[in-house]
């Protein structure tokens, strides 16, 4: 597995140079307003620290980069030039119109099908929407998430997993490094 | 490999067919050595993955290169096939891979493993029904050397054993599905691709040999769902029929998909903290989505208290560090000595004398060095930063074994009268 402390410092090294750009425009922004370009900057630092290789994190740095806010700017920033490479999100909607088809169609031959099964495949088939409803869940929470195919998902799932962690670990150390800095 | 000929003999009356079958995959495979080597260029990446992951790898592989195949080889097959008016035209699946230059994993455990845990296809010559795993150990072996040297090497070849990754892990366990071939030559073209003869043949067809369902098959599919931790991508993963499961060509690949899916749920379960205990798939993807969105949440908590702090803290200090960085000698010492040392450090609470006491400690520490892999890398404040705090507050396993997940307060507060 990569190394959780070199993700971490890859993390952090990116980071900084994020929140860089947030403490020079600090004074003219509200709490919540750093708050999110805090996020952002630390949402792109993680996405970029996978070097293109997820398609999470792809997805992640195309949507900043088309965001108003200020995620042009820490997209460029912390990417520098990998900026145009990772940013390309054309395939994927494509792909996500043409399964939205695919759904579409499945969905009504279950429907007609369940007319037909005996009792105890009425079970199997709720366990499969229970199942289906959650990987709807679960696409929605993953960034690029709609894109994929459940086994894809699955894999990037586990992947943004362990960088979240990574992220917040790095995140809650800054945190509680700069607090008893104030504190002392 | 006399096991397995004693078998086919016992198997019986095809055994002619298999003697042919050889002769034949011996042809085929110098034809088809032409084929074009394929990268396999993850393997390292793969080994790296736990077992689950590696059959997803697999079937991935299996269905990347499905795409590519060879046109000649197909007709070859099956102009063979009609010819000798073998049961399964697709018998003589014996293609070389295209990937065969992939290399093979250097540690004969993971590639038996890997054989143990393979799907076969059985290239169903009445052999193909004792696909034992008793022989895969020998066959993997030999086969490795086979394929490691290379699509153009004649049946023969036995190099050394691989020290490369293998790509052909699929191929290794496809392997010994092919025991008709084991007969004259052990080495035998076994790289006969199942995923060729799967480019070339309808999978019905395939899945009629696989028919055979003895319970040989079904030990060796569920022991290979058990382990293997280095699949490389292959085009084609070879289901094999369990006995008394349907075997037309929607239901296997379903279930092989199936399969793909379960173990890697497998591994988020095991990612997942509490997951283990719970079994069904809706139940456990209930655990994740709460999981992954409780992480967000703490990205956005964590985000909002920097926020708080940020107009405060001047972040140029930040830049001190990327600067130091650079400077510092890397080093990496067993968790354990940090908590001891660092809260002297965190007393200062000064970044400035981090700095200065880190210089010290790390040479202080220097005959400490080359400790575990995951430990922390001391080097730089940053990571002065990382491991103080992951020491204190983090529940991460791999970074501080010891420690357990508490309060970050009672944390702190242990490790400083620790150090007092």
């Amino acid at each position: 597995m990569r190394a959780p402390s070199s993700l971490k410092q890859e993390f952090l090294r990116k980071w900084i140079l994020g929140l860089q750009i947030c403490s020079s425009s600090a004074k003219s922004m509200s709490i919540s307003e750093r708050k999110k370009a805090i996020k952002l900057s630390a949402d792109i630092a993680m996405a970029s620290a996978r070097n293109g290789r997820t398609s999470w994190s792809r997805a992640l740095i195309a949507s900043a980069s088309k965001d108003d806010n200020h995620g042009k700017l820490f997209v460029q920033q912390i990417l520098g030039s990998d900026c145009e490479r990772l940013t390309k999100i054309s395939t994927s909607i494509k792909r996500l119109r043409c399964k939205k088809i695919l759904k579409k169609s499945s969905g009504t031959i279950i429907r007609r099908r369940m007319k037909r099964i005996p009792d105890k495949a009425v079970a199997s088939s709720i366990a499969k929407q229970m199942v289906n409803k959650r990987t709807q869940i679960l696409k929605s929470l993953v960034p690029g998430g709609v894109f994929m195919d459940e086994v894809s998902l699955i894999e990037e799932t586990l992947d943004y997993i362990l960088s979240l962690r990574a992220q917040i670990d790095v995140m809650r150390s800054l945190a509680d490094a700069t607090e008893m800095m104030m504190n002392c | 490999m006399e096991p397995t000929e004693h078998r086919s003999s016992a198997i019986g009356p095809s055994l002619d067919q298999n003697a042919l079958d050889s002769l034949q995959f011996n042809e085929e495979i110098q034809h088809l050595m032409t084929l074009p080597p394929e990268n396999a260029n993850s393997f390292t990446a793969l080994l790296e993955l736990p077992a689950p992951q590696a059959v997803e790898l697999l079937h991935h592989h299996h269905h990347r290169r499905s795409p590519e195949s060879n046109g000649s080889t197909a007709k070859l097959v099956t102009a063979k096939a009609d010819g000798h008016g073998l049961h399964h035209p697709h018998a003589t699946p014996h293609h070389f891979n295209p990937g065969a230059n992939l290399t093979f994993p250097s540690d004969i455990s993971l590639i038996e493993r890997a054989v143990r845990f393979s799907v076969f296809a059985g290239i169903n010559n009445s052999d193909n029904n004792h696909n034992d795993n008793n022989n895969n150990n020998h066959k993997v072996s030999s086969k490795i050397d086979k394929n490691n040297n290379n699509n153009n090497c004649s049946p023969e070849t036995t190099g050394s054993v691989p020290s490369n990754s293998s790509g052909n892990l699929g191929k290794v366990k496809n392997e010994p599905a092919e025991s008709d071939s084991d007969n004259n030559n052990p080495n035998s073209p076994q790289p006969l691709d199942i995923k060729t003869e799967n480019q070339n043949q309808k999978s019905a067809k395939r899945k009629e040999r696989e028919k055979k369902g003895k319970a040989a098959t079904k030990k060796s599919k569920s022991g290979a769902n058990d382990s293997s931790e280095d699949a490389e991508k292959l085009p084609y993963v070879h289901v094999r029929a369990r006995r008394g499961q349907a075997t037309d060509s929607h239901s296997l690949a379903e279930r092989a998909r199936r399969e793909k899916i379960n173990a890697r749920m497998k591994l988020l379960q095991e990612l997942v903290p509490g997951c283990n205990k719970i079994s069904g798939t809706a139940l456990v993807l209930d655990e994740i989505i709460n999981h992954v969105q409780s992480l967000q949440r703490q990205v956005e908590f964590l985000s909002m208290r920097l926020a708080a702090v940020n107009p405060r803290i001047d972040f140029n200090l930040d830049s001190l560090f990327v600067a130091e960085s650079g400077s510092l000698i890397d080093s990496s010492f067993p968790g354990m000595v940090m908590p001891v040392m660092w809260p002297e450090l965190q007393a200062h609470g000064n970044r400035q004398q981090y700095q200065q006491q880190w210089h010290h400690f790390d040479g202080h520490h220097q005959p400490l060095l080359g400790g575990a892999e995951e430990s922390h890398n001391f080097v730089t404040p940053e990571n002065s930063l990382l491991s103080y705090d992951s020491s204190a507050n983090s529940g991460r396993e791999e970074l501080i074994p010891h420690q357990k997940e508490g309060g970050k307060n009672k944390k702190k507060l242990i490790i400083l009268s620790d150090s007092r």
